[in-house]
């Protein structure tokens, strides 16, 4: 009987990801889109990367599943700490894409800037955006980074997976519902796969890098509003 | 450096006058057609507006036939409708609901206009959600016949035709910041657009990306609620709280920067090269139009006069070494104008470069000046009827 309750939630949890799919991928997207982007092109590597981010986004399920069962149904309630838990994940998102868009200074930008680099090299790195060619940690973290805090940002049918998942009666039960529930959101992000086959140039990596500053900017002003408690329409 | 207009001119009688007249004969039937119902139904004032417009588009078409230069004569009509359509526009709202701030009430019924600019941000959310993320109507209605569905159909029609000659022949906002850049005598920041030019054109492709983004996942038009610097001179939401106001400062901040003061600093197009994302959008449509400029590598010196004068940064030497423009190129003819060795011409793709340009130049002005005539025409006539019905003898 328990085993036929987990997997009709986990078909419930699955059927709501796939119908709620687009909002996520229109939530997820503004993120995933400039990281793409400045990727190699490939489809072998656009897969490693969305691979990463999605798994990422799975832990932050995992994580919020976790919290929102132990908070119980107080979730439903005007909880004044999830405007903080907002506000907070979405700075923390304009910051983690400032840091992935510009960059810190490391070795290899004073290298291409030295006298003795080749001049392609030295003009890329003077103008502070276009940089091909990361170290590969850099790119994994950057996908776990976005992919988590993603994955705890709070859209509309994120919560209501997990106001449903409040509602079990065991942990493993809530943890399953959103498995399946990310199972079902996930196969929307497939078709993010075809930027693969997007040429890469300088250009468009500098034109994604800039979409990522100005992205972080948008979530930068949208976590202040949220903390300030101001909606961002009039 | 030498300016811009005075680089410009070529000897005068590039055309006979007869022929000049026969050429210019098909554009002012155009016009007539066009101004056709302003006659048959409208007030005297709107008559008198709408005849000295046919005779102004129907004279700068003949000068350019006369002349054989496109770009002086374009940028007269092009400046004239910039500064007459803010002013024909504020003058019709204020008349109409005594305010430029658009209340929230029209919005909810729909009853705003519909503005070309949101075009790319309405694409994602109508694919996914079959939702029209702008507060107008899809069909006309009586308050508003100007349909979101009618005016995508017009532009898309002569952009398909065209590609991005919109931006330099039918954008009404452009033609502000293009006045701003005329007024001065000679650009005082040459050096610093050259040398991040190769930056600075990719800026309205990442904000084209970040609008189309944003708008898909908070389901509203993020460039007109927050970026767009005509708002400043159209219509805005009504500033009654902090973000209204914030975005109010915005607007005003980008249209006194991008299209007041680095336009007459730079001589440039800074808002239309630098930020406009409907240009960008423009752009991608180059690539599949019949018309182009094209650079004959046999004659052209690299004098790079013609990358001085383009209004928009769209050549660099990379691009003139290749024979070609970039793909932001608005055709507005500067650079074939300026060019002493006719090297820079006219060209109509599938055909041999640099034979018969000419040729190609009037198939282009033909429906260049038609579309000019509809869009900018149209508001040529309006705002001078609004001129002349404040006129104080009336």
């Amino acid at each position: 009987m328990a085993v036929l309750s987990l997997s009709a939630s986990a078909g419930e949890a699955l059927v709501l990801g796939l119908a709620t799919g687009p909002v996520c991928l229109a939530t997820c997207g503004p993120v995933v889109v400039p990281w793409m982007m400045v990727q190699p092109r490939g489809v072998r590597s656009h897969s490693r990367q969305l691979g990463l981010f999605l798994a990422a986004r799975l832990a932050g399920y995992m994580v919020f599943a976790a919290a929102v069962w132990l908070v119980g149904s107080s979730i439903q309630r005007a909880w004044t700490g999830r405007t903080w838990l907002m506000g907070g994940i979405e700075l923390l998102l304009a910051a983690a894409l400032v840091v992935y868009a510009v960059g810190w200074p490391h070795r290899r930008c004073a290298a291409a800037n030295s006298a003795h680099a080749p001049a392609s090299e030295r003009h890329g790195a003077a103008d502070g955006l276009v940089r091909i060619g990361e170290p590969p940690r850099s790119l994994r973290s950057g996908a776990l980074a976005l992919g988590f805090l993603t994955g705890i940002n709070l859209c509309p049918p994120f919560l209501v997976a997990g106001v449903r998942a409040a509602q079990l009666e065991h942990l493993s039960a809530a943890l399953l519902f959103f498995v399946a529930f990310f199972a079902g959101t996930a196969v929307w992000f497939l078709p993010f796969l075809s930027m693969g086959f997007v040429q890469r140039t300088p250009a468009v990596v500098t034109v994604a890098r800039m979409v990522a500053v100005l992205l972080a900017c948008w979530y930068g002003f949208s976590g202040v509003s949220i903390l300030i408690g101001r909606t961002m329409y009039g | 450096m030498a300016s811009q207009s005075s680089s410009l001119r070529r000897p005068v009688a590039f055309r006979g006058v007869g022929r000049s007249i026969l050429l210019t004969l098909p554009i002012a039937l155009w016009s007539l057609l066009m101004f056709t119902p302003s006659f048959q139904r409208s007030g005297l004032d709107l008559r008198i507006a709408s005849a000295v417009t046919i005779v102004f588009m129907t004279t700068l078409f003949f000068l350019m036939m006369r002349t054989g230069e496109t770009y002086r004569w374009r940028r007269i009509f092009f400046v004239a409708v910039g500064f007459l359509f803010p002013f024909g526009f504020i003058a019709s709202l204020i008349a109409e609901r005594g305010s430029m701030s658009i209340p929230v009430s029209r919005m909810v019924s729909g009853d705003t206009p519909f503005c070309f600019m949101v075009t790319p941000s309405l694409i994602l959310p109508a694919a996914f959600a079959r939702t029209i993320i702008f507060p107008g109507s899809i069909l006309p209605t009586a308050s508003n016949p100007r349909s979101i569905a009618a005016m995508i159909g017009i532009w898309f029609a002569m952009t398909l035709v065209l590609g991005k000659a919109w931006c330099s022949y039918a954008c009404f906002f452009g033609g502000i910041e293009e006045g701003f850049a005329s007024f001065a005598k000679r650009p005082r920041l040459h050096k610093l657009v050259v040398r991040y030019s190769h930056i600075l054109r990719l800026v309205p492709w990442a904000i084209l990306v970040f609008v189309v983004l944003v708008s898909a996942a908070i389901f509203e038009p993020v460039y007109c609620m927050w970026l767009c610097p005509f708002k400043a001179v159209t219509e805005f939401p009504a500033v009654r709280n902090v973000e209204t106001a914030i975005q109010m400062g915005i607007f005003v901040a980008l249209f006194v920067g991008l299209v007041v003061v680095l336009p007459y600093l730079t001589k440039k197009r800074t808002q239309c090269g630098f930020f406009c994302p409907f240009g960008a959008f423009q752009s991608i449509f180059n690539k599949i139009n019949l018309f182009e400029i094209r650079f004959n590598r046999e004659k052209c010196v690299d004098c790079t006069l013609c990358q001085t004068s383009c209004p928009t940064v769209a050549l660099s030497k990379e691009s003139i070494a290749e024979g070609k423009t970039l793909l932001n190129c608005m055709k507005c003819g500067a650079c074939v104008d300026v060019c002493k060795k006719d090297a820079a011409v006219w060209h109509l793709k599938g055909t041999p470069v640099a034979v018969k340009p000419e040729r190609a130049r009037l198939l282009f002005l033909y429906g260049a000046w038609a579309m000019a005539t509809m869009f900018g025409g149209s508001i040529l006539a309006n705002s001078v009827a609004t001129m002349m019905h404040w006129l104080p003898w009336k």
